[in-house]
């Protein structure tokens, strides 16, 4: 075990050497990029990583040009996870048998996927890493929406949003469904760590990372990820809608370990009502006309119950 | 990189992040790198901004609040201070002057013809807090 | 970790699964990424009882789909060793994107396929559809007509694969059921003698090499798309016989057995021959001697390497015949059949212009009997005989109801 990187304060953190370069295409005001500085810098370790088709990929190895400053790998939309967990494989493989080139190293695998290629297309080969038990970071950049194809629905899209597939118009408020809880789900696996994190909150991102990097086996790290352009808010805001994520309690930071032991890891001071969070975005626009304003009060019947519902599971302790 | 023939590159579409051996990247600064051409840390998006941020010195306390939050690596620190945009990188996404913390802002959005020293020159004071 | 050496006799009784299984044994492979398919599975199994009695290290990932089996090959062999897995049918076409995206990144992995039908209907018995679905895939495909080269050409796909100047992905394809799970005796080499014709993997742009990070699986769109499929379309078509050819060689040295890139059987003087592949090749060749002490001047010429495909050697090999008839194993989907395609280009040019038919067999794993053969010859002799080719150019063998045939 390789020894931790020591970031005690930002000040700290801010000499970190980027290992993820700029000139990327990635929309100005991008969320994508802000996790994914987050997650290499809590490390010094040698990293192999991989992107599933998406924002992070096709914006990020546009042939002549790689942004990433680690070896990387692309297979296909569905399968990032897996493509890791057979780097990891060979690791383990050539380490049994002597023939690492570099074997006093000790990288970590992350695989980086959009909600699509996790919660939809990808969500088998995440589920069959995560039983199988390799020794991997799976990083969902949760924009709750297909953004690089323009916009369609998914199944973490949130209910009242409009998406391309699922369009409020003159008889529809948009997505019906409310959004699948992976992280549940994941944790339900018995890996060692599940979290969900969001990058305005960096010590508590970096501190799960290095955590997630710590422990034996998978991990599977859920991070809301603002979109500019399918949330519909002006570039600059994206720390702001963030924030409002985070203490609307819309995205509750909170970590589960052995796929049981549940920790919240932030509570805000003053709780944002949800109707604030929901009116920052051009996506949920509609639903401020009189016919679904009834939609905002379930919204925060919803975000309630779940909060409470953390908190008991935090108290149970199961 | 120019538009080479098929024969001319690396079988699988492979690229390399750096030319030779690279190692402890990870503690090795930009200016210390040995980029290779397909690195697009050799490129620019210059060309994306519309406004682009200027920074003013004098009022920064080095948070690193920008720096965090930048998503495109353009906030240059070294030594815990924060010397300087990358214009090469920056989008102009605006988001570093939004998260700065200080009054007046040490960061702020100027058209991306406007001229830096004059906009220092006339920098805004400080706001007083009306509550 | 250590492994032991199994002693193996010289002859074993093997079916094509278990001689696929003892020579990816013998090969050393650091990671196995797989997931079992009738009739490919006794592959994975035969594997997987190896590592569980100490005869391999390395990774054995047992994944959730054949998809997965070969995402985990294609990260396994961009970090940089020597990877292999094996399929079938249903999961070789859950595989296809990922078979693209192996030979695209030129990836050295070894792909066992045992031939079966595709549904609907479903079918677990051998034909060549799934073999036929990857045909434009860029993979190396060799193929295998009984046990015995099963083991071999598993030797042969890895020596070819992992040469730097190829960096290509090889199947090793066989029958299922007909090769897969009759066992025949099988000549074996020593641990030793196997492991050393293949070497030790030699790494190339490999992820864990820390010191020189690589990124793999870039977009190009259409500034640079068209020069990478060049280039790997180049390579298959020039690089990959001569290292075929080279490893036949080194591999007669060493076994005495002898494989060509086109398996040609009494063709020097054949007036009539069949083309085809897999078990029915034995078989062809049967009949064809048969044929002879009936007088007619009957060869046959086996595929033994379908991509890149030997359009030269076909040439050379069929210059001579008058009637030919090709023998495809796989629905031809609204054309002509494979090797009736394939066989057209070849000889369409030459200045002999022999006459050709081709014949759709075997589908599901329907026989192909010698009755079939010898009507089969008998009718291209009467081809001869006429001077021009007497049938429609594309009937159905071996299939009930009313005669089928079209064109």
């Amino acid at each position: 075990m390789s020894e931790m990187k020591k970031i005690k304060n930002l000040k700290e953190f801010s000499t970190s050497a980027d290992r993820f370069e700029g000139a990327n295409l990635l929309c100005p005001g991008c969320a994508h990029s802000i996790i994914v500085r987050e997650v290499l810098n809590a490390t010094n370790d040698d990293l192999v990583l991989s992107a599933s088709t998406g924002c992070l990929e096709v914006c990020t190895a546009v042939y002549p040009y790689t942004s990433w400053d680690a070896s990387w790998i692309h297979i296909g939309f569905e399968n990032g996870s897996t493509a890791v967990a057979g780097a990891e494989a060979m690791h383990k493989a050539l380490k049994n048998k002597g023939r690492l080139k570099q074997p006093d190293r000790n990288p970590k695998f992350v695989s980086f996927a959009g909600d699509g290629a996790s919660y939809d297309i990808g969500f088998q080969w995440i589920s069959g890493c995560m039983e199988r038990g390799h020794n991997i970071m799976h990083v969902v950049l949760d924009n709750e929406v297909y953004a690089n194809t323009g916009g369609q629905r998914s199944s973490s899209t949130p209910i009242g949003s409009s998406s391309t597939t699922a369009p409020a118009g003159r008889v529809s408020y948009g997505e019906k469904k409310n959004k699948k809880d992976m992280v549940s789900i994941m944790a339900s696996h018995n890996i060692p760590y599940a979290a969900q994190v969001a990058p305005n909150k960096w010590k508590d991102m970096v501190k799960k990372i290095q955590h997630g990097f710590s422990v034996d086996g998978p991990v599977f790290i859920n991070a809301v990820s603002p979109c500019t352009t399918e949330w519909k808010f002006d570039p600059k805001d994206t720390m702001m809608i963030t924030d409002l994520a985070t203490d609307s309690l819309v995205f509750p930071l909170y970590e589960i370990i052995d796929g049981h032991e549940l920790n919240i890891t932030y509570r805000p001071k003053n709780v944002v009502p949800v109707e604030e969070y929901l009116a920052a975005q051009g996506r949920f626009k509609h639903l401020f006309k009189d016919q679904y304003k009834y939609l905002i009060k379930e919204w925060q019947e919803r975000v309630d119950a779940n909060w409470s519902y953390l908190n008991r599971r935090e108290e149970a302790r199961v | 990189m120019a538009n080479k023939g098929w024969d001319e590159f690396e079988i699988g579409a492979m690229l390399r992040s750096f030319d030779g051996v690279s190692n402890d990247i990870a503690t090795t600064q930009q200016e210390d790198r040995n980029y290779s051409q397909s690195n697009s840390f050799v490129a620019s998006v210059a060309d994306w901004r519309i406004e682009k941020p200027i920074f003013a010195k004098d009022f920064c306390i080095d948070c690193q609040f920008c720096w965090i939050y930048c998503p495109d690596m353009s906030i240059i620190a070294r030594d815990k201070k924060m010397i300087g945009v990358d214009m090469d990188h920056c989008k102009g996404c605006g988001i570093c002057v939004e998260v700065c913390p200080t009054n007046p802002k040490s960061l702020l959005m100027f058209p991306e013809q406007a001229d830096e020293e004059a906009e220092l020159a006339k920098w805004p004071a400080k706001v007083k807090e009306t509550k | 970790m250590a492994f032991d050496k199994m002693e193996l006799r010289d002859i074993e009784v093997w079916d094509g699964n278990f001689a696929a299984a003892q020579a990816l044994r013998q090969c050393q492979i650091d990671v196995v990424a797989a997931y079992p398919i009738t009739p490919s599975t006794p592959i994975v199994e035969g594997y997987a009882k190896f590592l569980a009695d100490g005869y391999v290290e390395g990774e054995f990932v047992m994944v959730e789909s054949e998809h997965a089996a070969m995402s985990g090959c294609i990260g396994a062999a961009a970090a940089g060793g020597r990877v292999a897995t094996a399929t079938s049918s249903q999961g070789y076409a859950l595989m296809v994107e990922t078979l693209y995206q192996a030979s695209g990144m030129r990836l050295p992995i070894i792909l066992n396929v045992v031939n079966r039908a595709l549904a609907a209907p479903l079918n677990v018995n051998g034909d060549h559809s799934d073999m036929y679905l990857g045909r434009d895939s860029g993979w190396i495909q060799l193929d295998a007509y009984c046990p015995q080269d099963a083991y071999d050409l598993n030797f042969i796909a890895f020596k070819v694969a992992e040469d730097h100047e190829v960096r290509l992905p090889c199947m090793v394809h066989q029958d299922g059921f007909m090769t897969s799970h009759t066992a025949q005796g099988v000549k074996t080499l020593t641990d030793d003698e196997g492991y050393g014709f293949v070497g030790d993997f030699k790494p190339m742009n490999d992820m864990l090499d820390f010191e020189h990070p690589v990124t793999h699986g870039v977009q190009t769109e259409e500034d640079w798309h068209f020069e990478h499929k060049a280039r790997q379309h180049n390579d298959l078509m020039t690089k990959v016989m001569p290292k075929i050819q080279a490893a036949f060689d080194d591999f007669e040295k060493l076994s005495g057995r002898k494989y060509n890139i086109v398996e040609k059987y009494d063709m020097d003087d054949a007036d009539v021959a069949v083309v085809c592949m897999g078990t029915s090749v034995e078989t062809a060749r049967e009949v064809a001697t048969e044929m002879r002490a009936k007088g007619i001047k009957a060869g046959v010429v086996g595929i033994r390497v379908i991509r890149p495909f030997p359009f030269m050697q076909i040439q050379e090999a069929l210059k001579g015949a008058k009637a030919i008839a090709t023998l495809d194993r796989s629905a031809p989907g609204g054309t002509v059949g494979m090797l009736f395609n394939e066989m057209a280009g070849c000889l369409y040019n030459l200045e002999t212009r022999p006459m050709l038919s081709g014949k759709i067999y075997g589908l599901g794993g329907r026989d192909l009997t010698k009755k079939h053969l010898v009507d089969l010859f008998t009718e291209l002799q009467a081809n001869v005989d006429a001077g021009k080719i007497t049938t429609p150019l594309q009937q159905f063998i071996g299939v009930r109801g009313p005669k089928l045939s079209f064109l």
